[in-house]
């Protein structure tokens, strides 16, 4: 009895909801049938490439801009024992964005294999807030970054055009170059010649890898990195920026390494053609005080001179010269020649080929060509010029 | 009220056309400077630090928008320490808002080359969006210097008039070969191919931004023979290397058409850049 009344109440209640949906699908087909019509009309007025429109044109979501970048490499080295590798050097996974009306932040995550070990390791390179509205021409930035110390270690090894950094920038700092965990500041400097001068001043610490010249440091001893950034329109074709670096930290012995350095770039890139065809000229060089006592500072110096020229929309033939000293060690020096070619599909993909000779004071000579591969998706921010 | 405190309004735009235009509202009260040049592929644009000083001082950005610039123009703003121009701040002119955009893809892929997601970009090249364009920087210059409205209204006004007198003519001058095929280099000639009738077939490029392969230049050979096709029109900076073979193996004619202002020495305003592909289309048809 139960059971039939509760039926009875189920079959009123869907009998009212029904004839509600009827009634509303009358009424719906007519509004469907006159906005079809409509959509007809305008349809056949419209032009034909007219396509939906999407509003507004801003981002239409609110996620951040995520990209990963690889990095596959073979290597043929004619020293040692294992004279061939081929490995994945590195996968990069960045997300970045804005934060808020004032703010943007970044974070790089590095997946890497170490060669000696043959483990793969994770790292967090970078991951900063930097200003986007501080007065009086100022940018702050705070977390993990690369300093600004010359023009090539402010780089990923990515956007660097030859496959290896350059020696003095490995044998002094690491094979990626310096990070530090800190604050920077930089300040556009205003010039009666209005030219652009850009005063970056860091301070924090070494980022958690030691390198040849600093460390992380136990006591209150902080690195600090200072950059005068200056830049010249030459012509509408061509730019020159002239830097000065210098840099004071902690190193593994307890005491403090200071390196000054000095940076120039050329850069030549006809407007009209400004993807067909391009030159670049860039040098540095580094003197570095190391003191390894209270009685010895050991005093070295190293520099790189690069040129690339693109001889067609996407390939590129580069040269390099390296020399080198080792900031705790004055009596070994190393120098190299390096010849790059780089073949560049599409702004995602760079394929390149380097052949290197290394001549060494303290070891034995040896020649390396390595094969790279570089492919990347997603949204990647813009580099810097 | 500007960041000079001389009165006048400093405005940064991504290309010359939008400088141009800016220039027209803006008659005297504005000081415009244009990042890209006329001849330049605005695709591919270095952000150099000088650029970065203009924006940290400017109190109006009008960018084309719909992903045009993002190769070039957020390391720029981002270093600019300038939160007026920023995306969402009181001086940031997207010009593209209201604009009836053309081919909005429904997917989106990198495979099929450098595609826009919100729409085809190059909207400055149909005349009728010119004048939204202009519309959208009045706005933005009355509401920073509300003052000087009935001056940038009254150049509005001025501004249609001219554009509006002009299309007549154009749209007339283009009448006869209304429904023409022709072929492009770049997929980038849209909205001028609907404002003045013509029929873009097919590109030298296989897909936006890949360089012209043997497979599809041979393609493009055999549709234009099929069809009668004469015209190849390419950008100024792109070289006409491809071009020139097609046209050599089909009777065809390359045009350089201008994308933007100042491509030319004689295109100095908006309404030029439309007079001269006007004319040099002219000149090719007949």
């Amino acid at each position: 009895m139960k059971l039939f009344r509760i039926i009875s109440i189920l079959f009123f209640v869907l009998c009212l909801v029904g004839s509600d949906a009827i009634a509303q699908t009358d009424s719906t087909a007519v509004a469907d049938s006159l906005l079809l019509r409509q959509l007809q009309r305008s349809m056949q007025q419209a032009p034909s490439l007219i396509q939906p429109q999407l509003a507004p044109r801003a981002a239409l979501s609110m996620n951040p801009d995520v990209s990963a970048i690889g990095d596959f490499r073979s290597s043929y080295t004619s020293l040692g024992k294992r004279k061939i590798e081929t490995y994945l050097n590195e996968l990069e996974f960045q997300v970045a964005s804005v934060v808020d009306p004032y703010a943007r932040a970044e974070f790089l995550f590095s997946f890497g294999k170490d060669l000696n070990t043959g483990e793969l390791g994770i790292e967090l390179e970078v991951a900063t807030l930097t200003s986007l509205s501080l007065p009086y021409q100022l940018q702050l930035t705070l977390g993990k970054f690369k300093p600004v110390f010359g023009k090539v270690n402010i780089l990923h090894p990515h956007y660097f055009s030859f496959i290896d950094f350059p020696k003095v920038i490995n044998n002094y700092f690491d094979s990626e170059g310096m990070f530090m965990e800190g604050a920077s500041v930089s300040w556009l400097v205003p010039n009666p010649y209005d030219f652009y001068q850009e005063l970056t001043f860091e301070v924090g610490r070494v980022g958690s890898e030691p390198n040849a010249s600093l460390v992380p440091g136990e006591d209150n001893q902080l690195l600090y990195v200072g950059h005068l950034k200056n830049f010249f329109d030459l012509s509408q074709n061509s730019t020159l920026e002239i830097g000065f670096s210098g840099l004071n930290g902690p190193n593994r012995l307890g005491f403090s390494t200071s390196v000054g350095g000095i940076d120039l770039t050329y850069k030549w890139k006809p407007l009209r053609y400004n993807v067909l065809k391009s030159f670049t000229w860039q040098s540095e060089l580094l003197f570095a005080d190391m003191r390894l006592s209270d009685m010895e500072i050991v005093r070295t110096y190293g520099g790189f001179s690069l040129v690339e020229y693109q001889f067609e929309r996407r390939w590129f033939l580069g040269a390099r010269y390296d020399f080198s000293g080792f900031p705790e060690d004055g009596s070994r020096k190393e120098q190299a020649a390096s010849l790059l070619l780089r073949f560049q599909p599409t702004e995602f993909q760079i394929l390149a080929l380097e052949y290197q000779y290394t001549n060494r004071n303290y070891d034995r000579n040896f020649s390396q060509v390595v094969l790279r591969a570089i492919f990347g998706i997603g949204t990647h921010a813009a580099h810097k010029y | 009220m500007s960041s000079s405190g001389l009165g006048q309004l400093k405005v940064v735009t991504t290309l010359p056309d939008l400088e141009s235009i800016a220039k027209l509202i803006g008659g005297g009260q504005v000081d415009v400077f244009s990042i890209a040049t006329g001849f330049q592929n605005p695709h591919f644009v270095d952000p150099k630090p000088s650029y970065i000083l203009k924006l940290s001082r400017a109190d109006v950005f009008v960018t084309v928008g719909l992903d045009l610039e993002i190769g070039w123009v957020p390391p720029l703003l981002n270093s600019a320490r300038n939160s007026r121009i920023l995306k969402g701040g009181e001086g940031y002119i997207d010009a593209s808002v209201n604009v009836p955009l053309l081919q909005v893809p429904t997917s989106a892929s990198r495979a099929q080359g450098d595609i826009h997601i919100y729409g085809n970009p190059h909207y400055w090249l149909d005349p009728m969006n010119g004048k939204i364009i202009a519309g959208n920087i009045l706005e933005m210059f009355v509401r920073l210097d509300p003052d000087h409205r009935s001056i940038y209204e009254s150049n509005l006004k001025k501004f249609d008039e001219t554009l509006d007198a002009k299309i007549k003519v154009w749209t007339a001058q283009m009448l006869p070969f209304k429904g023409t095929k022709i072929i492009a280099y770049h997929n980038e000639w849209p909205y001028f191919e609907q404002r003045f009738g013509l029929q873009i077939v097919d590109f030298l490029e296989p897909k936006p931004g890949i360089p012209p392969t043997p497979s599809q230049l041979l393609k493009v050979i055999n549709e234009m023979k099929r069809d009668q096709i004469k015209i190849i029109i390419v950008s100024p900076y792109f070289t006409t290397e491809s071009a020139d073979l097609v046209a050599r193996n089909t009777g065809g004619k390359v045009v350089t058409l201008a994308t933007s202002v100042a491509a030319d020495e004689q295109i100095k305003t908006y309404f030029d850049l439309f007079d001269y592909n006007i004319s040099q289309l002219l000149q090719a048809l007949r």
